[in-house]
């Protein structure tokens, strides 16, 4: 294929990635949006493969066909609940991709120089034969930019994991507070900037090596520090790497679809985070440094009793019930109850209920987990609010049932200036005639916080998995 | 102590203040009960039935009011009852102490305690106790039923094979309890319902019942002129004669419409207002119905005679009826002898049988008219407010052109000097780039810094529920960077190539992996 076509093509797959992202402004034109993103890849890769000096077809056609079949298999199995661990792991695939690259890229540039000075620069294909051509400025950028791309990368590779393993509950999601632990996180970074400069002033590989490391280490370090409420902004922090990896790459090889679309990963995911910390009303900064334990010392403690309540308690009230919001959070995720939580509404709204939910821009893991839920459960989009819209409506709705959430209908937030989440904006779930909380025991949620709600006097706590209480309320109700 | 519920005197009055369920709860406040024998006859409640429950019934209203230290009534006591009676009784009852001052003075004198059950304070603690409104419910009940007895339709509109049978259209008139019990009567029989009240905040109950609120048309589009009743504790206020116009104005439109109409208007210790007058009543369709529940304190509509049913002569039927809870005696002494048991409940808080008057309670203190020889009504302001005062509606100030130019200018101004801020640091830093890096680097920067542009600008769009799919969709593409292994693989290093084919492995789990999630996702959503 000619240069001409092939750029022809990153043009058409630059544009096509950019109404696919553009396509999830509703739900409808969403589906379409994904078409865009499937075809604008088939063509990047295709026209890629296509460029002058790709051979290895048949390795090539190897690894994508058994990339693909893991890939599909994967997503094709996981459950909706496990979500955010996949969105987390499959980041971290390309951070390593990124490494990888990084290193090919020196190594290549290494080969590139020795043939330079052998004389033999004709004989160089592909990538190489591009670096031959550079000047020593332009290697000095390539090199900065090598570096930055490893770097993130390998920040993005090692954190991934660890947002995998917490999410999954394969690692304990409490924040990890290390003493003295932004000094442990500069200290790695300037070392690296350190052997960057290093690298700069003409040493080998090993430099590269060795960022690599720290900055994997950096990487578990600052994920193992963010506490568990902190993870939806972590997940998409880890994106928006994931996709400056990728630009930095594409400086490197000097590509530009790899920039574009790195560049519009990478700010999709800063404003994802940006929009987060917004509705936690927490600052960036103080996400990403994370930790949350053990500076709370100020949250005051909770007078009076949390009363419980069992299934036909709940079915009796909600059957007196006219005006019904339903608060899902992570607990709903985590006991599979959408179907269940679904099945309730169905049978509310065909008694002439009026059903609603309320969705907390951060309940879950991921932004927009809840909603990613209810869909799959079927629940009606249109009933699903967000905190802005619904919280208004809460002093005159009868009851609401709260399924799995925590922090984010705690009042705390509003009235203890002391509480660590004073100032987020929470759902006023207590303004409500009658609360019902179903929560599997007494403890405390995932962030440790305690919550004055469930000690209110028009609070029942309903005990219990969540699937299994909806369905013993679904029952109830016959 | 003792309790005694003696046989009303008041002709025609059904109800009595006790009855055999009340008595059964009372005991178990530590009080002993006693019936005038037949006090409980009209309301279905035989002598027998009280004393299975534990009641003693006594022969005369004269050995009642002996025997007994609390005294329970439906109406207030006539003079001559009080003149008869023994001294320091303590009475529970409807008294109307605004209306019988002179009654008041009589019971003060013989050094009475007296608990006017039309005094209740209506706060939220109280309900329980407010027997106006459990009366007033079952009167706008049964005002709908002698409605429909006196109507020669359907309230329903139906299509039979016998014809085709028009709905009827009623009118309320005041959405105080009585009115929405009308409402709420009339509706579930069928009829098209509209309501009227001065006050605009009831409009959403009346929406809530069912019915249809009519609003007055003001011509400078002012709608809030339709008064706010929170600060006279719930009730209505009269009106300016402005409002009183428009509200006549659309009456007189609305009364060769409506089949039936309810007025349930009453200000607080006035004459009921004039709502309904001579010109309306003649422009009504024959066969239509008036009922007056304000009959007692004058009428609503001027025809109106109390305790009459009239006929006029366009064949529209009148009914000033003023006993329309003693027309369900049985339903009204349950529900007013439970809240007289109630106010007993508040009255004995230690279950012990003796009435202590707490002068500190504010539904008591509210209630009591006459106490140890003093006169204590009217009561002082209640320390809690009967109804959280609506939040003034919050005119929004309209500005003027002027200010709102100033203030966009202002906003233009300000967004101005902060968009000059960043162009003029981005810029300074671009062309710091610019000296040092070759123009193959700038060329690749624009694209980078307008890309960033673009995203920025695309992921604000995004619908935020949403936002799960869109990290799957960009976790997929940032999959892309499979282009760069493809780009390194072909080099003649073994190293490199086993690197590459590593990472178009893991990219290619990504992109199949991630655009999968991603359509999966996308396929649940759906509208309702």
């Amino acid at each position: 294929m000619s240069n001409g076509l092939i750029t022809a093509a990153y043009v058409v797959a630059a544009v096509l990635f950019i109404l696919a992202l553009g396509g999830l402004s509703n739900q409808e034109k969403a589906k379409r949006a994904i078409w865009y993103g499937i075809v604008g890849m088939a063509l990047a890769v295709a026209a890629t493969i296509g460029t002058s000096g790709v051979e290895q077809y048949i390795t090539i056609a190897l690894m994508v066909i058994i990339g693909g079949i893991a890939g599909w298999f994967v997503a094709k199995r996981v459950q909706m609940t496990q979500m955010p661990e996949l969105v987390a792991g499959f980041h971290s695939l390309v951070g390593l991709a990124a490494v990888f690259i990084g290193i090919n890229a020196h190594l290549e540039m290494t080969l590139a120089l020795a043939a330079k000075e052998a004389g033999t620069v004709a004989e160089l294909a592909g990538f190489a034969a591009t670096i031959a051509k550079k000047t020593a400025l332009e290697l000095n950028i390539l090199k900065v930019e090598l570096f930055l791309g490893i770097l993130i990368g390998a920040i993005t590779f090692t954190g991934s994991i660890i947002a995998y393993g917490k999410l999954s509950g394969k690692l304990s999601s409490a924040a990890l507070t290390l003493p003295g632990r932004h000094l442990l996180n500069l200290t790695a970074i300037i070392a690296c900037l350190a052997l960057g400069w290093l690298y700069l002033d003409g040493a080998g590989l090993w430099t590269m090596i060795l960022v690599a490391l720290i900055a994997g280490a950096i990487g578990c370090h600052l994920i193992l520090a963010i506490g568990g409420a902190d993870m939806p902004v972590v997940v998409s922090m880890l994106n928006s790497y994931s996709g400056w990896a990728a630009a930095a790459i594409g400086f490197t090889l000097g590509n530009d679809l790899l920039i574009v679309t790195g560049a519009l990963v990478g700010s999709s995911g800063a404003i994802l985070s940006y929009i987060m910390c917004k509705g936690m009303n927490r600052s960036f900064v103080s996400v990403i440094l994370g930790g949350w334990g053990g500076e709370s010392s100020g949250s005051a403690d909770v007078d009076g009793d949390m009363v419980s309540a069992d299934a036909d308690d709940v079915a009796a009230a909600v059957e007196d019930a006219d005006n019904i919001v339903i608060v899902p959070g992570y607990g709903m995720a985590v006991a599979q109850a959408q179907s269940a939580v679904s099945e309730l509404t169905k049978k509310l709204r065909g008694q002439g209920k009026r059903v609603r939910f309320a969705i907390h821009p951060v309940a879950g893991r991921l932004p927009g987990h809840m909603n990613v839920l209810l869909a799959e459960a079927k629940v009606p989009y249109d009933i699903v609010l967000e905190m802005e819209e619904i919280n208004e409506d809460f002093p005159d709705t009868d009851v609401v049932i709260i399924i799995g959430a925590n922090d984010i209908v705690n009042p705390a937030a509003q009235d203890d200036p002391g509480s660590p989440i004073a100032g987020m904006p929470v759902l006023e779930v207590w303004k409500a005639r009658q609360v019902f909380v179903c929560k599997r025991g007494q403890g405390t949620g995932y962030s440790g916080i305690e919550n004055p709600l469930f000690f209110k006097d028009n609070t029942r706590m309903f005990y219990g998995d969540a699937k299994a209480s909806m369905e013993a309320l679904l029952k109830e109700l016959g | 102590m003792k309790v005694g519920a003696p046989k009303e005197t008041a002709s025609g009055e059904a109800r009595v203040a006790l009855t055999p369920e009340s008595a059964g709860r009372l005991k178990k406040l530590g009080y002993e009960c006693l019936v005038e024998t037949g006090a409980g006859m009209a309301a279905s409640f035989t002598d027998q039935a009280y004393q299975d429950a534990g009641v003693e019934v006594v022969d005369s209203a004269e050995a009642l009011w002996k025997q007994a230290d609390v005294i329970v009534k439906v109406r207030e006591p006539s003079v001559e009852e009080i003149e008869a009676a023994p001294e320091g009784k303590t009475l529970i009852s409807f008294v109307w102490p605004a209306a019988n001052e002179d009654l008041l003075d009589k019971m003060n004198a013989k050094n009475m305690s007296v608990l006017a059950m039309d005094m209740v304070p209506r706060i939220s603690r109280a309900q329980k106790m407010d027997a106006l409104s459990s009366m007033a419910n079952i009167a706008g009940y049964r005002a709908v039923v002698e409605a429909s007895n006196n109507f020669g339709r359907f309230f329903m509109g139906q299509m039979t094979a016998a014809g085709k049978v028009p709905p009827a259209k009623v009118l309320v008139v005041g959405a105080g309890v009585a009115g929405l019990a009308a409402i709420g009567a009339s509706t579930s029989l069928g009829a098209i319902t509209l309501a009227f009240d001065v006050r605009p905040e009831v409009a959403e109950q009346v929406e809530s019942m069912g019915a249809e609120f009519v609003y007055l048309d003001f011509d400078d589009g002012d709608d809030d002129s339709q008064q706010d009743g929170a600060d006279t504790g719930g009730y209505a206020a009269p009106s300016s004669p402005e409002f009183r116009e428009k509200q006549l104005e659309k009456f007189r439109e609305l009364a060769p419409e409506v089949d039936i109409v309810i007025t349930t208007a009453l200000i607080p210790n006035r004459p009921a207002p004039e709502l309904w007058t001579e010109d309306m009543v003649e422009a009504m369709k024959p066969g239509s119905v008036v009922i007056d529940l304000a009959a007692e304190r004058g009428g609503n509509c001027t025809l109106t005679k109390a305790d009459e049913r009239i006929v006029t002569d366009n064949d529209v039927t009148i009914i000033g009826y003023t006993d329309f809870p003693s027309r369900m005696a049985t339903q009204s002494s349950t529900l007013y002898a439970t809240n007289v048991r109630h106010m007993l409940d508040d009255l004995t808080p230690e279950k012990d049988g003796k009435p202590v008057i707490d002068m500190e309670d504010d539904v008591i203190r509210g209630t009591l008219v006459c106490h140890d020889g003093e006169i204590t009504w009217p009561p002082p302001e209640p320390k809690t407010k009967a109804i959280g005062a609506a939040k003034p509606k919050k005119k929004e100030k309209e500005e003027t052109p002027e200010e709102k130019a100033e203030r966009e200018e202002k906003a233009m101004k300000a967004s101005l000097n902060r968009t000059a801020m960043m162009l003029g640091v981005g810029g300074l830093l671009c062309l710091g780039l610019g000296t040092v890096a070759p123009p193959s680097f700038m060329q690749h920067f624009i694209v980078f810094v307008l890309s960033v542009f673009v995203g920025y600008h695309v992921i604000w769009g995004v619908a935020h529920s949403l936002h799960t799919p869109l990290m799957a969709i960009t976790n997929a593409i940032s999959s892309i960077i499979i282009v760069g292994a493809l780009l390194q693989i072909s080099s003649g290093s073994s190293i490199v190539f086993v690197l590459a084919a590593a990472a178009i492995l893991m990219a290619s789990v990504n992109i199949f992996g991630g655009f999968l999630v991603t359509r999966r996702m996308l396929a649940m959503f759906k509208r309702s």
